[in-house]
Protein backbone atom coordinates (compact mmCIF):
# COMPACT_ATOMS: atom_id res chain seq x y z
CA UNK A 1 0.00 0.00 0.00
CA UNK A 2 1.74 3.04 -0.99
CA UNK A 3 1.50 6.37 0.66
CA UNK A 4 -0.04 8.32 -2.06
CA UNK A 5 -2.87 5.42 -2.11
CA UNK A 6 -3.86 5.84 1.81
CA UNK A 7 -4.13 9.46 1.58
CA UNK A 8 -6.77 9.63 -1.59
CA UNK A 9 -8.84 6.97 -0.33
CA UNK A 10 -8.65 8.79 2.95
CA UNK A 11 -10.06 12.22 1.03
CA UNK A 12 -12.56 10.11 -0.07
CA UNK A 13 -14.00 8.61 3.17
CA UNK A 14 -17.60 9.89 3.35
CA UNK A 15 -18.41 11.44 6.81
CA UNK A 16 -21.54 10.01 8.60
CA UNK A 17 -24.62 11.14 8.01
CA UNK A 18 -26.14 10.48 11.51
CA UNK A 19 -28.14 13.40 12.21
CA UNK A 20 -27.59 16.82 14.01
CA UNK A 21 -26.16 15.21 17.15
CA UNK A 22 -24.32 12.46 16.71
CA UNK A 23 -22.80 10.53 20.49
CA UNK A 24 -19.67 9.43 19.09
CA UNK A 25 -17.17 11.67 17.38
CA UNK A 26 -13.77 10.63 16.26
CA UNK A 27 -12.07 13.08 14.24
CA UNK A 28 -8.40 12.61 12.97
CA UNK A 29 -7.65 9.81 14.72
CA UNK A 30 -4.08 8.55 14.45
CA UNK A 31 -2.47 6.02 16.94
CA UNK A 32 1.42 4.96 16.90
CA UNK A 33 2.58 1.76 18.73
CA UNK A 34 6.27 2.90 18.96
CA UNK A 35 7.76 3.13 15.06
CA UNK A 36 4.61 1.25 13.86
CA UNK A 37 1.91 3.58 12.83
CA UNK A 38 -1.19 1.38 13.35
CA UNK A 39 -4.33 3.64 11.75
CA UNK A 40 -4.04 7.67 10.52
CA UNK A 41 -6.56 10.17 9.63
CA UNK A 42 -10.12 8.19 11.39
CA UNK A 43 -13.07 10.10 10.94
CA UNK A 44 -16.80 8.69 11.79
CA UNK A 45 -19.69 9.28 13.72
CA UNK A 46 -22.35 7.31 15.46
CA UNK A 47 -25.57 8.29 16.12
CA UNK A 48 -27.35 8.13 19.50
CA UNK A 49 -29.02 5.40 18.21
CA UNK A 50 -26.99 3.45 15.74
CA UNK A 51 -25.11 0.05 15.29
CA UNK A 52 -21.75 0.78 13.09
CA UNK A 53 -19.86 -2.58 12.62
CA UNK A 54 -15.85 -2.11 11.73
CA UNK A 55 -14.43 -4.90 9.72
CA UNK A 56 -11.17 -5.03 8.70
CA UNK A 57 -8.05 -7.63 7.76
CA UNK A 58 -6.54 -9.11 10.61
CA UNK A 59 -4.23 -6.43 12.79
CA UNK A 60 -5.85 -3.63 10.87
CA UNK A 61 -6.10 -2.20 14.15
CA UNK A 62 -9.93 -2.45 14.17
CA UNK A 63 -9.71 -3.53 18.51
CA UNK A 64 -6.96 -0.87 19.00
CA UNK A 65 -9.60 1.78 17.39
CA UNK A 66 -12.38 0.35 19.66
CA UNK A 67 -9.92 0.59 23.15
CA UNK A 68 -8.90 4.15 22.46
CA UNK A 69 -12.68 4.75 22.34
CA UNK A 70 -12.78 3.52 25.56
CA UNK A 71 -9.95 4.93 26.62
CA UNK A 72 -8.30 2.32 27.73
CA UNK A 73 -5.39 3.33 24.77
CA UNK A 74 -4.08 6.78 24.21
CA UNK A 75 -4.26 8.27 20.91
CA UNK A 76 -1.57 9.89 19.26
CA UNK A 77 -3.36 12.46 16.94
CA UNK A 78 -7.08 13.78 16.46
CA UNK A 79 -9.77 13.49 19.19
CA UNK A 80 -12.71 11.38 20.09
CA UNK A 81 -16.12 12.65 21.68
CA UNK A 82 -18.37 11.06 23.36
CA UNK A 83 -21.67 13.30 24.14
CA UNK A 84 -19.38 16.24 25.24
CA UNK A 85 -17.02 14.62 27.09
CA UNK A 86 -13.71 14.25 24.92
CA UNK A 87 -12.09 10.65 25.55
CA UNK A 88 -8.33 10.53 27.26
CA UNK A 89 -9.65 7.46 29.95
CA UNK A 90 -12.53 5.28 30.48
CA UNK A 91 -15.80 7.42 30.89
CA UNK A 92 -19.25 7.06 32.67
CA UNK A 93 -21.77 6.35 30.46
CA UNK A 94 -19.53 3.50 28.32
CA UNK A 95 -19.12 0.22 28.71
CA UNK A 96 -17.52 -2.69 26.47
CA UNK A 97 -18.06 -5.83 25.84
CA UNK A 98 -14.77 -8.20 25.09
CA UNK A 99 -13.28 -10.97 23.10
CA UNK A 100 -12.30 -12.58 26.03
CA UNK A 101 -15.28 -11.80 28.77
CA UNK A 102 -13.36 -10.86 31.19
CA UNK A 103 -15.26 -12.37 33.72
CA UNK A 104 -13.79 -12.73 37.31
CA UNK A 105 -13.76 -16.62 37.44
CA UNK A 106 -14.27 -16.23 41.62
CA UNK A 107 -17.16 -14.21 41.29
CA UNK A 108 -21.25 -15.44 40.62
CA UNK A 109 -22.84 -14.39 37.29
CA UNK A 110 -24.63 -12.28 39.72
CA UNK A 111 -21.75 -10.75 41.35
CA UNK A 112 -20.06 -10.31 38.00
CA UNK A 113 -23.15 -8.63 35.96
CA UNK A 114 -23.54 -6.11 39.54
CA UNK A 115 -19.36 -5.66 39.31
CA UNK A 116 -20.10 -2.54 36.62
CA UNK A 117 -22.45 -0.87 38.95
CA UNK A 118 -20.50 -1.44 42.04
CA UNK A 119 -17.64 0.64 40.34
CA UNK A 120 -19.92 2.86 39.51
CA UNK A 121 -20.82 3.63 43.03
CA UNK A 122 -24.53 2.77 42.43
CA UNK A 123 -26.65 2.62 46.23
CA UNK A 124 -26.85 -1.15 47.39
CA UNK A 125 -30.47 -1.34 46.90
CA UNK A 126 -30.01 -0.28 42.84
CA UNK A 127 -27.59 -2.80 42.75
CA UNK A 128 -30.04 -5.85 44.09
CA UNK A 129 -33.05 -4.01 41.91
CA UNK A 130 -31.02 -4.21 38.64
CA UNK A 131 -28.78 -7.11 38.44
CA UNK A 132 -31.40 -9.63 38.19
CA UNK A 133 -33.41 -7.26 35.27
CA UNK A 134 -30.17 -7.43 33.36
CA UNK A 135 -29.57 -11.41 33.96
CA UNK A 136 -33.02 -11.80 32.76
CA UNK A 137 -32.81 -9.76 30.07
CA UNK A 138 -29.62 -11.40 28.61
CA UNK A 139 -31.40 -15.29 29.23
CA UNK A 140 -29.33 -15.93 32.54
CA UNK A 141 -32.44 -16.21 34.67
CA UNK A 142 -31.72 -19.16 37.17
CA UNK A 143 -27.98 -19.31 36.28
CA UNK A 144 -27.33 -16.22 39.44
CA UNK A 145 -25.32 -17.91 41.21
CA UNK A 146 -23.13 -20.30 39.14
CA UNK A 147 -19.44 -19.49 38.02
CA UNK A 148 -17.57 -18.98 34.78
CA UNK A 149 -16.19 -22.44 34.82
CA UNK A 150 -19.48 -24.02 35.21
CA UNK A 151 -20.54 -22.05 32.14
CA UNK A 152 -20.45 -22.25 27.88
CA UNK A 153 -18.72 -19.62 26.42
CA UNK A 154 -22.43 -18.32 24.84
CA UNK A 155 -23.46 -18.21 28.69
CA UNK A 156 -20.03 -16.35 29.78
CA UNK A 157 -20.73 -13.71 26.77
CA UNK A 158 -24.42 -13.37 28.17
CA UNK A 159 -22.88 -12.64 31.31
CA UNK A 160 -20.35 -9.89 30.27
CA UNK A 161 -23.29 -8.64 27.74
CA UNK A 162 -25.55 -8.13 31.16
CA UNK A 163 -22.48 -6.46 33.26
CA UNK A 164 -22.13 -4.07 30.29
CA UNK A 165 -25.71 -3.71 29.90
CA UNK A 166 -26.42 -3.44 33.28
CA UNK A 167 -24.79 0.40 33.81
CA UNK A 168 -26.84 1.50 31.25
CA UNK A 169 -24.49 3.20 28.98
CA UNK A 170 -25.44 4.95 26.57
CA UNK A 171 -22.28 3.84 24.11
CA UNK A 172 -21.46 0.08 23.36
CA UNK A 173 -18.38 -0.92 22.64
CA UNK A 174 -17.95 -4.55 21.22
CA UNK A 175 -14.77 -6.07 20.72
CA UNK A 176 -15.47 -9.34 18.92
CA UNK A 177 -17.69 -10.60 21.40
CA UNK A 178 -18.62 -13.60 19.45
CA UNK A 179 -15.53 -14.61 18.05
CA UNK A 180 -15.09 -17.15 20.92
CA UNK A 181 -17.71 -19.10 20.68
CA UNK A 182 -19.11 -21.42 18.01
CA UNK A 183 -20.95 -21.06 14.82
CA UNK A 184 -24.50 -21.79 16.31
CA UNK A 185 -24.13 -20.10 19.53
CA UNK A 186 -22.40 -16.97 17.43
CA UNK A 187 -25.50 -17.06 15.80
CA UNK A 188 -27.81 -16.84 18.83
CA UNK A 189 -25.94 -14.26 20.01
CA UNK A 190 -26.18 -12.12 16.97
CA UNK A 191 -30.15 -12.40 17.19
CA UNK A 192 -30.42 -11.67 21.13
CA UNK A 193 -28.18 -9.03 20.93
CA UNK A 194 -30.30 -7.54 18.52
CA UNK A 195 -33.48 -7.78 20.54
CA UNK A 196 -32.00 -6.23 23.56
CA UNK A 197 -30.55 -3.58 21.33
CA UNK A 198 -34.23 -3.03 20.10
CA UNK A 199 -35.18 -2.77 23.95
CA UNK A 200 -32.44 -0.32 24.37
CA UNK A 201 -31.13 0.95 21.73
CA UNK A 202 -28.08 2.85 22.67
CA UNK A 203 -24.92 4.23 20.41
CA UNK A 204 -22.87 0.83 19.27
CA UNK A 205 -20.11 0.17 17.69
CA UNK A 206 -18.97 -3.48 16.78
CA UNK A 207 -16.16 -4.91 15.57
CA UNK A 208 -15.96 -8.32 14.07
CA UNK A 209 -13.75 -9.80 11.34
CA UNK A 210 -16.75 -11.31 10.14
CA UNK A 211 -18.54 -9.65 7.02
CA UNK A 212 -21.57 -11.04 7.54
CA UNK A 213 -22.07 -10.55 11.19
CA UNK A 214 -21.06 -6.87 10.28
CA UNK A 215 -24.02 -6.74 7.35
CA UNK A 216 -26.14 -8.18 9.56
CA UNK A 217 -25.54 -5.82 12.56
CA UNK A 218 -24.79 -2.77 10.96
CA UNK A 219 -26.79 0.18 10.47
CA UNK A 220 -23.23 1.06 8.52
CA UNK A 221 -20.46 -0.81 7.92
CA UNK A 222 -16.63 0.96 8.48
CA UNK A 223 -14.43 -1.09 6.26
CA UNK A 224 -10.36 -0.56 7.38
CA UNK A 225 -7.73 -0.99 5.29
CA UNK A 226 -4.01 0.14 4.63
CA UNK A 227 -0.95 0.32 6.56
CA UNK A 228 -1.69 2.30 8.60
CA UNK A 229 -4.95 1.53 8.12
CA UNK A 230 -7.53 4.21 7.53
CA UNK A 231 -11.15 3.96 6.53
CA UNK A 232 -11.47 2.68 3.03
CA UNK A 233 -15.19 3.16 3.08
CA UNK A 234 -18.28 3.89 5.08
CA UNK A 235 -21.24 1.21 3.79
CA UNK A 236 -24.75 2.09 3.89
CA UNK A 237 -26.53 -1.13 5.36
CA UNK A 238 -30.26 -0.31 3.92
CA UNK A 239 -32.03 -3.63 5.24
CA UNK A 240 -35.24 -3.30 6.87
CA UNK A 241 -34.68 -3.24 10.74
CA UNK A 242 -35.34 -5.34 13.01
CA UNK A 243 -32.74 -7.48 11.60
CA UNK A 244 -33.93 -11.10 11.63
CA UNK A 245 -33.09 -14.81 10.29
CA UNK A 246 -35.29 -13.05 7.04
CA UNK A 247 -32.80 -10.67 6.65
CA UNK A 248 -29.84 -13.47 5.95
CA UNK A 249 -32.45 -14.72 2.89
CA UNK A 250 -33.07 -11.44 1.25
CA UNK A 251 -31.24 -10.66 -2.24
CA UNK A 252 -30.10 -7.19 -0.93
CA UNK A 253 -28.11 -8.89 2.24
CA UNK A 254 -26.07 -11.24 -0.36
CA UNK A 255 -25.33 -8.04 -2.27
CA UNK A 256 -24.06 -5.82 0.52
CA UNK A 257 -22.24 -8.50 1.63
CA UNK A 258 -20.64 -9.33 -1.98
CA UNK A 259 -19.56 -5.75 -1.91
CA UNK A 260 -17.85 -5.44 1.59
CA UNK A 261 -16.51 -8.73 0.67
CA UNK A 262 -15.31 -7.70 -2.23
CA UNK A 263 -13.68 -4.24 -0.71
CA UNK A 264 -12.12 -6.27 2.11
CA UNK A 265 -10.68 -9.40 0.63
CA UNK A 266 -9.00 -7.34 -2.47
CA UNK A 267 -7.46 -5.57 0.75
CA UNK A 268 -6.46 -8.83 2.43
CA UNK A 269 -5.41 -10.59 -0.10
CA UNK A 270 -3.06 -7.61 -0.61
CA UNK A 271 -2.14 -7.60 2.78
CA UNK A 272 -0.88 -11.36 2.73
CA UNK A 273 1.64 -10.78 0.39
CA UNK A 274 3.05 -7.79 2.30
CA UNK A 275 6.26 -8.44 4.21
CA UNK A 276 6.67 -7.32 7.92
CA UNK A 277 8.97 -4.98 8.02
CA UNK B 1 -8.49 -53.78 52.28
CA UNK B 2 -10.31 -50.31 52.64
CA UNK B 3 -10.12 -50.27 48.78
CA UNK B 4 -12.41 -53.23 48.93
CA UNK B 5 -14.61 -52.02 51.35
CA UNK B 6 -15.01 -49.15 48.62
CA UNK B 7 -15.62 -51.62 46.10
CA UNK B 8 -18.02 -53.80 48.05
CA UNK B 9 -19.94 -50.76 49.06
CA UNK B 10 -20.66 -49.05 45.71
CA UNK B 11 -20.11 -51.66 43.03
CA UNK B 12 -23.56 -50.87 40.72
CA UNK B 13 -23.00 -47.49 41.11
CA UNK B 14 -19.53 -46.88 40.13
CA UNK B 15 -18.00 -49.73 39.90
CA UNK B 16 -14.92 -48.92 37.59
CA UNK B 17 -14.62 -45.88 39.67
CA UNK B 18 -14.14 -48.25 42.97
CA UNK B 19 -11.60 -50.50 41.06
CA UNK B 20 -9.52 -47.48 39.86
CA UNK B 21 -9.97 -46.20 43.50
CA UNK B 22 -8.87 -49.87 44.81
CA UNK B 23 -5.88 -49.84 42.24
CA UNK B 24 -4.97 -46.14 43.07
CA UNK B 25 -4.90 -47.56 47.12
CA UNK B 26 -2.54 -50.89 45.74
CA UNK B 27 -0.04 -48.32 43.97
CA UNK B 28 0.19 -45.36 46.26
CA UNK B 29 -0.26 -46.37 49.34
CA UNK B 30 1.17 -49.64 49.69
CA UNK B 31 4.36 -48.62 49.19
CA UNK B 32 4.00 -45.82 51.68
CA UNK B 33 3.13 -48.00 54.08
CA UNK B 34 5.83 -50.76 53.49
CA UNK B 35 8.34 -47.82 53.58
CA UNK B 36 7.25 -46.85 57.10
CA UNK B 37 6.58 -49.86 58.62
CA UNK B 38 10.31 -51.08 57.27
CA UNK B 39 11.46 -47.91 59.26
CA UNK B 40 10.02 -48.25 62.33
CA UNK B 41 10.46 -51.91 62.40
CA UNK B 42 14.12 -50.98 62.51
CA UNK B 43 14.59 -48.36 64.77
CA UNK B 44 12.75 -50.73 67.00
CA UNK B 45 15.03 -53.53 66.72
CA UNK B 46 18.33 -51.75 66.61
CA UNK B 47 17.16 -49.35 69.54
CA UNK B 48 16.25 -52.69 71.25
CA UNK B 49 19.55 -54.48 70.48
CA UNK B 50 22.23 -51.45 70.90
CA UNK B 51 20.30 -48.95 73.15
CA UNK B 52 19.87 -48.24 76.99
CA UNK B 53 16.41 -48.19 78.04
CA UNK B 54 15.55 -45.00 78.04
CA UNK B 55 16.12 -43.99 74.48
CA UNK B 56 12.32 -43.74 72.92
CA UNK B 57 11.30 -46.39 70.28
CA UNK B 58 7.97 -46.77 68.94
CA UNK B 59 6.53 -49.55 70.97
CA UNK B 60 7.11 -46.97 74.11
CA UNK B 61 6.10 -43.95 72.38
CA UNK B 62 2.71 -45.34 71.31
CA UNK B 63 2.31 -46.67 74.95
CA UNK B 64 3.64 -43.02 75.87
CA UNK B 65 0.27 -41.29 74.00
CA UNK B 66 -2.35 -41.72 76.16
CA UNK B 67 -0.44 -40.87 79.27
CA UNK B 68 0.90 -37.25 77.67
CA UNK B 69 -2.33 -36.60 76.08
CA UNK B 70 -3.93 -35.91 78.99
CA UNK B 71 -1.08 -34.20 80.95
CA UNK B 72 -2.24 -30.76 81.69
CA UNK B 73 1.46 -29.59 81.33
CA UNK B 74 1.17 -31.01 77.84
CA UNK B 75 -1.88 -29.48 76.89
CA UNK B 76 -0.98 -26.31 78.18
CA UNK B 77 2.13 -25.99 76.30
CA UNK B 78 0.45 -27.48 73.17
CA UNK B 79 -1.86 -24.30 73.89
CA UNK B 80 0.12 -22.13 74.39
CA UNK B 81 2.58 -22.25 71.03
CA UNK B 82 -1.02 -23.29 68.75
CA UNK B 83 -1.76 -19.87 70.05
CA UNK B 84 1.42 -18.12 69.27
CA UNK B 85 1.64 -19.00 66.05
CA UNK B 86 -2.06 -18.64 65.07
CA UNK B 87 -1.44 -14.77 66.51
CA UNK B 88 1.59 -14.85 64.51
CA UNK B 89 0.34 -16.26 61.32
CA UNK B 90 -2.82 -13.81 61.67
CA UNK B 91 -0.71 -10.68 61.53
CA UNK B 92 1.87 -12.38 58.84
CA UNK B 93 -1.32 -12.78 56.53
CA UNK B 94 -2.69 -9.38 56.84
CA UNK B 95 0.27 -7.06 56.53
CA UNK B 96 1.73 -9.52 53.91
CA UNK B 97 -1.04 -9.64 51.88
CA UNK B 98 -1.32 -5.58 52.01
CA UNK B 99 2.64 -5.51 51.43
CA UNK B 100 2.81 -8.09 48.57
CA UNK B 101 -0.15 -6.91 46.55
CA UNK B 102 1.36 -3.42 46.65
CA UNK B 103 4.93 -4.48 45.76
CA UNK B 104 3.24 -6.82 42.96
CA UNK B 105 1.21 -3.71 41.16
CA UNK B 106 3.61 -0.96 41.93
CA UNK B 107 7.03 -0.85 40.64
CA UNK B 108 8.44 1.88 42.39
CA UNK B 109 7.63 0.20 45.64
CA UNK B 110 8.80 -2.96 44.73
CA UNK B 111 12.42 -1.39 44.12
CA UNK B 112 12.69 0.25 47.11
CA UNK B 113 11.58 -3.03 48.65
CA UNK B 114 12.53 -6.00 46.64
CA UNK B 115 16.67 -6.06 48.01
CA UNK B 116 15.48 -6.12 51.41
CA UNK B 117 12.83 -8.74 51.39
CA UNK B 118 15.20 -10.92 49.62
CA UNK B 119 17.69 -10.15 51.96
CA UNK B 120 15.74 -10.16 55.44
CA UNK B 121 14.60 -13.98 53.74
CA UNK B 122 17.65 -15.00 53.48
CA UNK B 123 18.43 -14.68 57.08
CA UNK B 124 18.13 -17.54 59.37
CA UNK B 125 15.69 -16.67 62.45
CA UNK B 126 17.97 -18.25 64.99
CA UNK B 127 20.45 -15.24 64.04
CA UNK B 128 18.11 -12.48 64.64
CA UNK B 129 16.66 -14.46 68.04
CA UNK B 130 19.21 -12.93 70.15
CA UNK B 131 18.38 -9.85 69.15
CA UNK B 132 14.92 -10.34 69.40
CA UNK B 133 15.55 -10.81 72.74
CA UNK B 134 17.03 -8.15 73.67
CA UNK B 135 14.37 -6.34 71.95
CA UNK B 136 11.22 -8.22 73.27
CA UNK B 137 12.64 -9.71 76.63
CA UNK B 138 13.21 -13.67 77.47
CA UNK B 139 9.07 -13.48 76.50
CA UNK B 140 5.98 -14.63 74.26
CA UNK B 141 6.20 -11.32 72.72
CA UNK B 142 9.62 -12.27 71.31
CA UNK B 143 8.16 -15.77 70.23
CA UNK B 144 5.73 -13.90 67.97
CA UNK B 145 8.13 -11.48 66.65
CA UNK B 146 10.20 -14.56 65.66
CA UNK B 147 6.82 -16.28 63.93
CA UNK B 148 6.25 -13.02 62.28
CA UNK B 149 9.72 -12.79 60.82
CA UNK B 150 10.19 -16.37 59.82
CA UNK B 151 6.22 -16.72 57.81
CA UNK B 152 6.08 -13.11 56.50
CA UNK B 153 8.25 -13.14 53.44
CA UNK B 154 7.22 -16.24 52.35
CA UNK B 155 3.60 -14.44 52.29
CA UNK B 156 5.31 -11.31 50.34
CA UNK B 157 7.18 -12.99 47.82
CA UNK B 158 4.33 -15.07 46.88
CA UNK B 159 1.45 -12.65 47.05
CA UNK B 160 3.90 -10.22 45.54
CA UNK B 161 4.65 -12.60 42.32
CA UNK B 162 0.62 -13.37 42.30
CA UNK B 163 -0.04 -9.87 41.76
CA UNK B 164 3.05 -9.24 39.41
CA UNK B 165 1.09 -12.13 37.06
CA UNK B 166 -2.49 -11.06 37.21
CA UNK B 167 -3.96 -11.56 33.42
CA UNK B 168 -3.65 -8.22 31.84
CA UNK B 169 -7.98 -8.85 30.65
CA UNK B 170 -9.00 -8.56 34.05
CA UNK B 171 -6.76 -5.45 34.91
CA UNK B 172 -8.08 -4.03 31.55
CA UNK B 173 -11.76 -4.79 32.85
CA UNK B 174 -11.49 -2.70 36.08
CA UNK B 175 -10.10 0.15 34.30
CA UNK B 176 -12.97 0.04 31.65
CA UNK B 177 -15.42 0.29 34.21
CA UNK B 178 -13.40 2.94 35.59
CA UNK B 179 -12.06 1.23 39.17
CA UNK B 180 -10.52 3.06 41.38
CA UNK B 181 -6.91 1.79 42.14
CA UNK B 182 -7.64 0.20 46.10
CA UNK B 183 -10.74 -1.76 44.81
CA UNK B 184 -8.79 -2.89 41.61
CA UNK B 185 -5.57 -3.99 44.41
CA UNK B 186 -8.09 -5.76 47.17
CA UNK B 187 -11.13 -6.44 44.47
CA UNK B 188 -9.19 -7.95 41.93
CA UNK B 189 -5.82 -8.45 42.08
CA UNK B 190 -5.81 -9.82 45.39
CA UNK B 191 -8.19 -12.84 44.36
CA UNK B 192 -6.69 -13.40 40.97
CA UNK B 193 -3.57 -13.78 43.58
CA UNK B 194 -5.50 -16.63 45.46
CA UNK B 195 -3.37 -19.39 44.16
CA UNK B 196 0.07 -17.72 45.25
CA UNK B 197 -1.31 -16.63 48.49
CA UNK B 198 -2.66 -19.89 49.27
CA UNK B 199 0.87 -21.39 48.17
CA UNK B 200 2.33 -18.73 50.88
CA UNK B 201 0.17 -19.82 53.73
CA UNK B 202 1.30 -23.28 53.15
CA UNK B 203 5.35 -22.08 53.13
CA UNK B 204 4.63 -20.12 55.98
CA UNK B 205 2.73 -22.08 58.39
CA UNK B 206 5.65 -24.08 58.39
CA UNK B 207 7.81 -21.45 58.69
CA UNK B 208 5.79 -19.91 61.83
CA UNK B 209 5.58 -23.60 63.87
CA UNK B 210 9.58 -24.18 63.01
CA UNK B 211 9.85 -20.28 64.53
CA UNK B 212 7.76 -20.52 67.48
CA UNK B 213 9.60 -24.28 68.42
CA UNK B 214 12.78 -22.75 67.66
CA UNK B 215 12.26 -19.44 70.07
CA UNK B 216 10.56 -21.76 73.36
CA UNK B 217 14.05 -23.96 72.95
CA UNK B 218 16.08 -20.81 72.75
CA UNK B 219 14.13 -18.73 75.55
CA UNK B 220 12.83 -21.53 77.20
CA UNK B 221 9.44 -20.19 77.30
CA UNK B 222 6.15 -22.50 78.03
CA UNK B 223 5.25 -24.46 74.88
CA UNK B 224 5.98 -28.00 72.82
CA UNK B 225 9.67 -26.87 71.52
CA UNK B 226 10.16 -26.41 75.41
CA UNK B 227 8.02 -28.99 76.58
CA UNK B 228 10.27 -31.49 74.35
CA UNK B 229 13.36 -30.16 74.99
CA UNK B 230 13.03 -30.41 78.96
CA UNK B 231 11.13 -34.11 78.53
CA UNK B 232 14.85 -34.65 76.34
CA UNK B 233 16.79 -33.09 78.80
CA UNK B 234 15.07 -35.25 81.66
CA UNK B 235 15.30 -38.91 80.14
CA UNK B 236 11.95 -38.79 79.04
CA UNK B 237 12.68 -39.69 75.46
CA UNK B 238 9.21 -41.20 74.65
CA UNK B 239 6.89 -38.02 75.94
CA UNK B 240 9.54 -35.72 73.79
CA UNK B 241 8.66 -37.69 70.87
CA UNK B 242 4.86 -37.36 71.27
CA UNK B 243 5.88 -33.22 70.91
CA UNK B 244 7.49 -34.29 67.91
CA UNK B 245 4.54 -36.20 66.88
CA UNK B 246 1.79 -33.51 67.83
CA UNK B 247 4.46 -30.97 65.72
CA UNK B 248 3.95 -33.21 62.61
CA UNK B 249 0.36 -33.45 63.05
CA UNK B 250 0.41 -29.95 62.96
CA UNK B 251 1.60 -29.95 59.89
CA UNK B 252 -0.22 -32.54 58.21
CA UNK B 253 -3.09 -30.84 60.08
CA UNK B 254 -2.97 -27.42 58.55
CA UNK B 255 -2.57 -28.27 55.03
CA UNK B 256 -5.82 -30.51 55.15
CA UNK B 257 -7.06 -27.56 56.59
CA UNK B 258 -6.46 -25.08 53.96
CA UNK B 259 -7.36 -27.84 51.38
CA UNK B 260 -10.79 -28.06 53.13
CA UNK B 261 -10.93 -23.74 52.97
CA UNK B 262 -10.20 -23.50 49.40
CA UNK B 263 -12.51 -26.13 48.50
CA UNK B 264 -15.16 -24.81 50.88
CA UNK B 265 -14.52 -21.11 49.62
CA UNK B 266 -12.90 -21.00 46.44
CA UNK B 267 -14.92 -23.59 44.20
CA UNK B 268 -13.89 -21.55 41.36
CA UNK B 269 -10.18 -22.34 41.71
CA UNK B 270 -8.18 -25.29 39.81
CA UNK B 271 -11.59 -25.91 37.82
CA UNK B 272 -11.80 -22.18 36.73
CA UNK B 273 -8.00 -22.50 35.47
CA UNK B 274 -8.66 -24.00 32.29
Amino acid sequence: MTQQQTAATAARTPLAATGADPRIRVRGLGKHYGALEVFRNIDFDVGAREIVAIVGPSGCGKTTLLRCIDGLLPHDAGEIMVGNERVTEPIAGVAMVFQHFGLFPWKTVTENVAYGLRMAGAPKAEIERKVPEFIKLVGLAGFEKAYPYQMSGGMQQRCGLARALAIEPNVLLMDEPFAAVDAQTREILQFELIRIWEERPTAMIFVTHSIEEAVLLGHRVIVLKGRPSSIHEIIEIDLPNPRTRETLRLPRFAELRERVWNTLMREAREAEFILER
Amino acid sequence: MSGQSIGVASPVVAPRKAKAASGRLADTYLPRVITGVVILLAWEFIVRAFAPAYVAKPSTIVLAIPRVIVDPAFLKATGATLLAVAEGLGVTLVFGTVIGVVMGRSLSFDRAIRHYINGFNAIPMIIVLPLFSLWFGYSANTRIATIIFAAIFAIIMNVADGARTVPREYLEVARSFRATRLSTLFGLVLPASMPYLLAGIRLAAGRALIGAVVAEFFLSIGGVGYYILLNSRTYHHNEAFVGVLLLAGFGVGFELLVNWCTRYFMPWYRRGQS
